[in-house]
């Protein structure tokens, strides 16, 4: 299993964040102590009741450990394509709103 | 924490640990005793040594002879009375599954000429004989008699009946094939050629508001290594022919190609919940699973560009998909009025209901938190837009479906969660649980309950508690719940089987666990369960449709089921995810029942991207 990888895997600290945003598909959460942020699919988050900007959301994790040195030439090429394609997406969206 | 009485008693065998300081004398009961099923932890952790330690049948009752600390096994040093085993602890192998149950034909030898006849050696010498009518179709109708019963009253014998099938529902699926997808002035089939009309795209465009783009390609085999977004969904072609309803009557759909569709938002972002499947198709499609295409197939593959930022609100998938479904709409008026002469093959699937045999149930949760996560229900056309209603609009409440609706596409996917655990349009027009129930002889499938997943805790539980009442209605001897992807799902995916088994119907749970989706909850009840993982790591690999529902697990959950409804343990799955599990379960069931279960291969078979070495390997 991939965990082996990890040295600090054990290393588990509670964590809490304030919901910045939700939509029909994610959940945007501001890690309290500016420590980021992040964004995930509704379906990862347990909630009791309907979720909604301001509400405080608690969990445990750990550190991301760096698997190694190694570039992923093919996650670099799907990136810049992605990039590309955004900005050329952009581009046109800026001149039609003009 | 103390345990009850009847805690004590289900883990009669299992070891027995003091949950707080006792003093030297007293008396053992349930409540000096700890939970066992918190040991493997504590042993893993080095808390806990089970070194000599009795089981909870043996201590109760004894006396103390020693002040021990909390969490101190129980050993004979310590005690006074201890009681003489009852049944030896079963030691073998811990499996996740058992063996089937065995296949009843042996059980129960039948005389032709129109008597059923039941011989139980065992001390009674008891022969039954019951008029059966018209038996003798291929022996299908065997009554089933446990092995080993003993003292049968000719009252107990009543299930024993031999009832006879009764076909409720037809539906033909007749096949035309298509070898080449060319653009022309406009949409028809010509042979095995079909054209799409030029210009269709400005049609998709046309459609709905939130479109602002669109693209058609053709992929042919040749293509198979283009780059393309993430996969939205893979549908089947098809069309009601004449007055048919979905799910009777005739189906015409075309072999040889599939519609694929892809998004993105304005701004360049991709209709996908999170992450993606991109990249080349032929090193992320599993092929040949329910849900994916076939590898030789084509793919009329459309890439929607919806209005910026709609991507994540529900209004932006469901435009894409309607606005694509223009394009699937225009082949099915063209199939309507094909020639017969063109059909390559006719198949009639039968929804057969077998009286007197175990009646099961499969609920199938969908997603429903909202955008990505939702599903089409009903459409008028298979895996169609038009009439179908969505179930969270619905309030993702249960809804009962024909097995035939089922394979006649009866649910269009607006889901595009994790890539290796959805399941497409296409999955639910071949379930293979489905099919497998359907096509059993030992079985009564009495149909599919679809519920959807709501987002908040309270509505899950809400729908959950309908489909217990929904299941009980039915009067079902058992029943499978499976689940699509992972996440909060799992949380009524627990409870629709808790609802379900505290009716006193065994449950079957089907989803991908593995290790990535490791259940978050579990209760009583959740005894039985089938992992859908086909990964070697046990994780989501971005690999479209690799760790859905397969025959395979079809095959093993109802043989499951069959074991759980004769009473039969199961023994407790192992507390990590191992694979062998289902390797072993896979040999017991292929002894039982001799027949030889194909396995489906995995990613390790894909041309292996650079991208998957690195990251899996």
């Amino acid at each position: 299993m991939n965990n082996e990888r990890l040295n600090y895997g054990d290393r588990i600290i509670y964590m809490e964040g304030v919901v910045v945003d939700v939509d029909d598909c994610s959940i945007s959460v501001d890690l309290k102590g500016r420590l980021g942020f992040f964004k995930a699919p509704k379906r990862m988050f347990i909630c009791d009741t309907e979720p909604k900007v301001g509400q405080e959301f608690g969990w445990n994790m750990s550190f991301p450990e760096q698997l190694g040195p190694e570039i992923n030439e093919h996650y670099v090429s799907n990136i810049e394509k992605e990039r590309r394609k955004q900005e050329k997406m952009r581009e046109r969206l800026d001149n039609k709103e003009v | 924490m103390s345990i009850t009485a009847e805690t004590a008693k289900a883990h009669a065998h299992d070891p027995a640990v003091l949950c707080c300081r006792a003093e030297a004398g007293i008396t053992i009961e349930p409540a000096n005793l700890e939970d066992p099923a918190i040991f493997d932890d504590l042993v893993d952790s080095g808390l806990l040594s089970l070194d000599g330690c009795l089981t909870i049948e043996e201590v109760l009752g004894a006396k103390l002879t020693k002040t021990c600390d909390s969490l101190a096994p129980l050993t004979a040093d310590v005690l006074d009375g201890v009681k003489a085993v009852s049944a030896p602890a079963e030691e073998e192998e811990v499996e996740e599954e058992a063996a089937p149950a065995a296949a009843p034909v042996a059980a129960a030898p039948v005389v032709a000429g129109g008597t059923l006849k039941i011989h139980i050696g065992e001390g009674k010498d008891i022969d039954l004989e019951i008029p059966v009518g018209a038996l003798g179709a291929g022996g299908a109708a065997v009554a089933e008699v446990p092995a080993g019963a003993e003292a049968v009253v000719a009252g107990a014998a009543a299930p024993a009946v031999v009832e006879e099938e009764k076909v409720v529902g037809t539906l033909t699926r007749k096949h035309f094939n298509i070898t080449e997808v060319k653009r022309g002035p406009e949409t028809k089939i010509e042979g095995t050629t079909l054209y799409i009309r030029e210009g269709i795209e400005a049609d998709v465009i046309a459609d709905q508001e939130l479109v602002k783009d669109f693209h058609l390609e053709i992929i042919t085999p040749e293509l198979y290594h283009t780059y393309s977004e993430t996969i939205m969904d893979v549908q089947p072609i098809a069309t009601k022919e004449g007055d048919s309803e979905l799910g009777s009557g005739v189906t015409r759909v075309l072999d040889g190609v599939v519609m694929m569709l892809t998004g993105v938002d304005e701004g360049g972002v991709q209709i996908g919940e999170f992450g993606s499947s991109e990249g080349y198709l032929d090193e992320n499609i599993m092929w040949g699973r329910p849900g994916c295409p076939e590898k030789g197939e084509i793919f009329i593959k459309g890439n929607i560009v919806i209005q910026e930022k709609t991507n994540m609100e529900r209004r932006g998938p469901m435009a894409a998909h309607t606005a694509f479904d223009i394009i699937t709409q225009e082949i099915r008026e063209v199939m309507k009025k094909l020639d017969e002469s063109l059909v390559v093959d006719t198949q009639e699937l039968k929804s057969i209901r077998r009286p007197g045999k175990k009646k099961v149930v499969i609920v199938k949760e969908i997603m429903g938190q909202g955008a990505m996560h939702d599903n089409f229900i009903l459409p008028v056309e298979p895996v169609g837009i038009l009439g179908a209603r969505a179930n969270v609009d619905l309030g993702n409440v249960p809804i009962c479906v024909s097995p035939l609706e089922v394979l006649d596409g009866c649910i269009h996917a607006l889901t595009c969660i994790g890539p290796a655990s959805k399941e497409m349009s296409r999955h639910y027009w071949r379930e293979p649980l489905v099919l497998e129930a359907l096509h059993d002889p030992e079985v009564d499938l009495c149909g599919v309950v679809f519920v959807g997943s709501p987002q908040i805790n309270a509505e899950k539980f809400y729908v959950s508690r309908r489909v217990g009442h929904t299941v009980e209605m039915m009067d079902a001897d058992g029943a499978f719940v499976t689940t699509e992807g992972f996440g909060n799902n799992h949380i009524d995916f627990a409870s629709h089987i808790e609802q379900i088994g505290m009716r006193g119907v065994p449950v079957v749970g089907m989803s991908y666990c593995a290790v990535q989706g490791a259940l978050v909850v579990g209760n009583k009840y959740m005894q039985y369960m089938v992992d859908n993982n086909k990964s070697e790591a046990g994780i989501e690999n971005e690999i479209l449709g690799n760790n859905t529902l397969c025959p395979e697990d079809a095959v093993r959950a109802l043989a499951m089921l069959k074991t759980a409804m004769a009473g039969e343990d199961v023994k407790a799955a192992e507390k990590k995810w191992n694979p062998n599990v289902k390797s072993t379960n896979v040999e017991l069931i292929e002894s039982a029942y001799g027949t030889k279960i194909d396995l489906v291969g995995n990613e390790q078979e894909l041309p292996m991207s650079e991208k998957r070495r690195l990251k899996y390997s």
